[in-house]
């Protein structure tokens, strides 16, 4: 008899439906997997025939074929395990013919029968489809975001008694309120550095990347930390498309529930490629910038990165997405973050001052390591000091992350008022249209451009940070020369950054 | 140009060999000058040096540190790969001349030097090391202050007739020398002493620099055309640096900064040693203020450096030189901006807290500041631009 079980399989941030085929037919007693099936997918029908076993199912002394179609689709994961073993069950007819239909089975097999998580829940709930979905119970909360008819099951004996109707559906879990994620550090914990503290509202405002540059000790990690506060909370849709991402990435706790903060990426130093940008040979796993889309994503020591890296991050800054390519396939996964980038201004890290070891050369060499197209792309570059003494005792606690925020959300309305999504992503088309300039701005930019100062795409640069200013202010265009004032004060020449040569 | 013409001499001349040797790995100052006292000229220590006896004699040995012998031999198979009278028909092809203290532009300074180099490998005219020379040295890691002084000082000495030596370094070294070559027509020339061979620009960067001092003026090494600028031959130019000038100037240094070698061969030679006072807090200027404590000359612009040498007057007043009375009035809160800007670099939020008139219009007076050349960027931090003029 001839079983046809509906399931899915994770690619990317995304999965495919699957169908489990179960074939029980006659001829010596073997069973086979087909359907482009990973280690993972042909190791299925061992935890299956362990269960059974430990169930007390039977295992059919026939041949056994189970296809995963469609048959030209690579399937990885473990999620197909459940699928496999309602199939065999039905195809040797231990389940009624009949008793699942509509339904779909997405769950990983211990060998004494314990239906267990698996990673990419939310994607594969959405793909998979069924009426009803049965998933791990573990899972219900975490499916539930993706598919509306969800029941969960811890064992699958439970599962078997149920769909014969011998026993009640194990009560659908009462889903936990989500996981008390650790509270967010807070803004008012950064004493004095009034520069920094406006570059973070704006940067929060407006979508701006922020390069910060400056020695060890001077606050750097400490500032990025805090900008995530700073991001008004993800609405409904981008939440799902975020804990998808995260769920697909294996890194969504189980029963965590829809992640509505926007997420902070500090992917380390010696972080390879791949494990930033995703990929992987057997699957397309997302990196450390799809699981920040939405969010933040911090890139200490930039100087210390591997060339190879940097160039990678250049279409997602453009495009919001990235691109892979691989040998089992292409993905197109999203990746929209606010990059905040920290370097030090020399290997030592003391930029020249009295305590600096580096020679001339070897500052101006670590200087060139970052292509000018990539520093070009931080709207938003500053020099933190080391703060003295004094500073880090005398002063009073600033601004709390609440009221800062609470100002990035009106600012932020002021510019999805204007039909744009944020002021970094207004096309340099729409400047003249949405960011008039006053007489003295345009004279305070016009000085700069004769000058040389200024290249055409940083003077857009400067009009979208200054037309973010303009919205925390609350003041309608025309921008004036203090708005645009700011905004070059906000993004310091390279050159200044860079230690005196 | 630097043999007796007319006839071809029948061995190279002297000149051909003192190349050939000075250009060696490790053939420092003391060590050539052991070598051509014991052997009685420059073809016999040649001599000695390919037959790998260099280290026979122990007034040679002396100076050849803990394996003479291991020296001596590598010598002699460094020797193998260079042909003196070729070397010296390379430097006639390229124009540079070998000067050797029998030469009638041998510089009257190096006369009675202590240490004085046994030949000067020169580009450009030999002529620019006879006037009267000041030199102008500094720190490599210089505020935008002391690049700006360096320059000035360096042009207005030019202006006066006044060579400047430097070592064309990064830094204040290259800013005294971009002044000298800014200099009206009839200026002084510049002198380059440079480490290396006066073809192998260092640092790479500064090739063009090199060409232009060459053609204002002269180019000098002790080494032949071809010697990579190794390690320590930097600190063996400095010697050279303080001895063809008549004053030693340094512009920004730290306190243990490589301008002090040069200080110290200018005080064992006797030269007028000078300093440009800087900020007590600014770390480039650590090293002069402690010289300026020593009694150095206060060095604040070039009549200062005129009349030490005894050329006060001689500068006659810029042409089109920037009248004071035409700076602008300042708006009222640039004025207030200006005034929380120290002249050692101040924070941005050291001047924002110092204002008080808020963190935007902060910003924007200092970048009007800086687009009228008032103050000074610096990587977070700000500076007020001083007047070397009095």
């Amino acid at each position: 008899m001839l079983a046809c079980i509906p399931t899915a399989s994770l690619f990317g941030v995304d999965a495919d439906p699957v169908t489990i085929e179960v074939q029980v037919h006659s001829g010596l007693p073997c069973t086979t997997v087909v359907g482009g099936p990973d280690a993972t997918c042909r190791e299925a029908k061992e935890r299956v025939r362990a269960a059974f076993a430990s169930c007390g199912f039977e295992w059919p002394n026939k041949r056994v074929t189970i296809n995963l179609s469609p048959a030209w689709q690579k399937k990885r994961g473990s999620a197909i395990d459940l699928a496999m073993a309602v199939g065999i069950l039905l195809a040797s007819e231990q389940l009624p013919a009949g008793s699942i239909s509509g339904y779909a089975f997405l769950g990983e097999l211990g060998l004494d029968g314990a239906v267990r998580p698996v990673v990419g829940v939310v994607p594969l709930a959405e793909a998979a489809g069924g009426d009803p979905l049965v998933v791990p119970a573990a899972q219900v909360v975490d499916a539930g975001l993706a598919s509306s008819r969800v029941v969960g099951v811890g064992h699958l004996g439970d599962l078997v008694r149920a769909l014969k109707g011998e026993a009640p559906w194990p009560l659908a879990h009462s889903p936990k309120p989500g996981h008390r994620r650790a509270p967010r550090p807070d803004l008012a914990d950064v004493r004095g550095q009034a520069v920094a503290r406006a570059a973070l509202e704006v940067a929060a405002a407006g979508g701006h990347h922020l390069l910060l540059t400056g020695p060890p000790g001077g606050g750097k990690t400490m500032l990025a930390e805090r900008l995530p506060g700073l991001l008004p909370p993800l609405t409904q849709a981008e939440a799902l498309e975020v804990t998808k991402i995260h769920s697909a990435a294996g890194v969504l706790p189980v029963g965590a529930g829809l992640l509505d903060e926007p997420p902070y990426e500090a992917p380390h130093t010696t972080a390879s490629a791949i494990a930033l940008i995703g990929g992987g040979s057997s699957q397309l796993r997302p990196g450390a910038i799809s699981l920040a889309h939405r969010g933040v994503l911090f890139l200490d020591e930039l100087g210390e990165q591997r060339p190879v890296v940097l160039e990678c991050l250049r279409q997602p800054l453009e495009e919001g997405v990235i691109r892979i390519h691989r040998a089992i396939g292409s993905a197109t996964l999203p990746a929209r973050f606010l990059l905040v980038a920290a370097m030090n201004p020399c290997p030592c890290g003391e930029g020249g001052g009295r305590r600096c070891r580096c020679q001339p050369g070897e500052r101006l060499r670590y200087a060139r390591r970052l292509s000018a197209p990539l520093l070009d792309r931080f709207d938003l570059r500053l020099h933190v000091p080391r703060a003295e003494p004094g500073q880090l005792l005398g002063e009073a606690a600033g601004e709390a992350t609440a009221v800062v925020a609470a100002r990035v959300a009106v600012a932020r309305r002021r510019s999805i008022a204007r039909g744009t999504s944020i002021n970094a992503l207004v096309p340099g088309s729409r400047l003249d249209e949405l960011a008039p300039l006053d007489r003295a701005a345009r004279r305070l930019l016009a000085g700069l451009l004769a000058r040389g100062g200024l290249s055409a795409r940083g003077l857009h640069r400067v009009r979208r940070v200054a037309l973010t200013l303009a919205d925390l202010a609350g003041a309608d265009p025309p921008l004036t020369e203090e708005h645009v004032g700011t905004a070059l004060g906000l993004r310091a020449e390279l050159a200044t950054l860079q230690a005196a040569s | 140009m630097t043999v007796a013409a007319g006839r071809r001499p029948v061995a190279p001349p002297a000149e051909a060999y003192l190349a050939a040797l000075a250009g060696l790995p490790g053939m420092g100052p003391r060590r050539l000058g052991a070598l051509l006292e014991v052997n009685s000229g420059a073809a016999a220590a040649w001599a000695s040096v390919v037959a790998g006896t260099s280290a026979a004699d122990p007034a040679v040995a002396a100076t050849l540190g803990r394996d003479p012998a291991g020296r001596a031999a590598r010598w002699a198979v460094d020797a193998q790969a260079v042909e003196p009278e070729e070397l010296l028909a390379r430097h006639r092809a390229a124009g540079v001349t070998l000067l050797t203290p029998w030469h009638a532009a041998w510089p009257a300074r190096l006369v009675d030097d202590p240490e004085p180099p046994a030949m000067l490998c020169t580009r450009g005219d030999p002529a620019a090391l006879a006037g009267p020379a000041c030199a102008l040295v500094g720190t490599r890691s210089c505020s935008g202050e002391g690049r700006r002084t360096a320059h000035d000082i360096g042009r207005d000495l030019a202006d006066a007739g006044v060579a400047v030596v430097s070592g064309l370094a990064l830094g204040i070294d290259g800013a005294a020398h971009r002044g000298a070559l800014a200099a009206g027509p009839g200026a002084g020339g510049p002198v380059g002493v440079v480490a290396g061979g006066v073809d192998v620009a260092y640092p790479p960067s500064h090739a063009g620099l090199f060409d232009e001092v060459a053609a204002a003026g002269a180019l000098v090494s002790e080494a032949p055309l071809g010697t990579p600028p190794e390690r320590w031959r930097f600190p063996a130019r400095n010697r050279i640096i303080a001895a063809l000038a008549d004053v030693v100037v340094v512009v920004e240094s730290h306190d243990r900064g490589g301008s002090m070698h040069t200080v110290d061969a200018a005080i064992d030679r006797g030269r007028t040693v000078g300093a440009v006072p800087g900020p007590v807090r600014s770390p480039a200027s650590t090293g002069t203020n402690a010289l300026l404590a020593d009694q150095a000359l206060v060095v604040r612009d070039a009549e200062d450096v005129l009349a030490a040498l005894g050329l006060g007057g001689a500068l006659v007043p810029r042409r089109g030189a920037q009248p004071e009375c035409a700076t602008p009035p300042l708006l009222a809160a640039d004025a207030t901006v200006l005034d929380a800007v120290g002249f050692a670099p101040t924070t941005t939020d050291e001047v924002v807290v110092t204002a008080g008139i808020g963190l935007g219009p902060v910003l924007t007076s200092l970048h009007r500041l800086a687009s009228a050349g008032r103050v000074d960027a610096g990587p977070g931090t700000w500076s007020r631009r001083g007047d070397t003029r009095r």
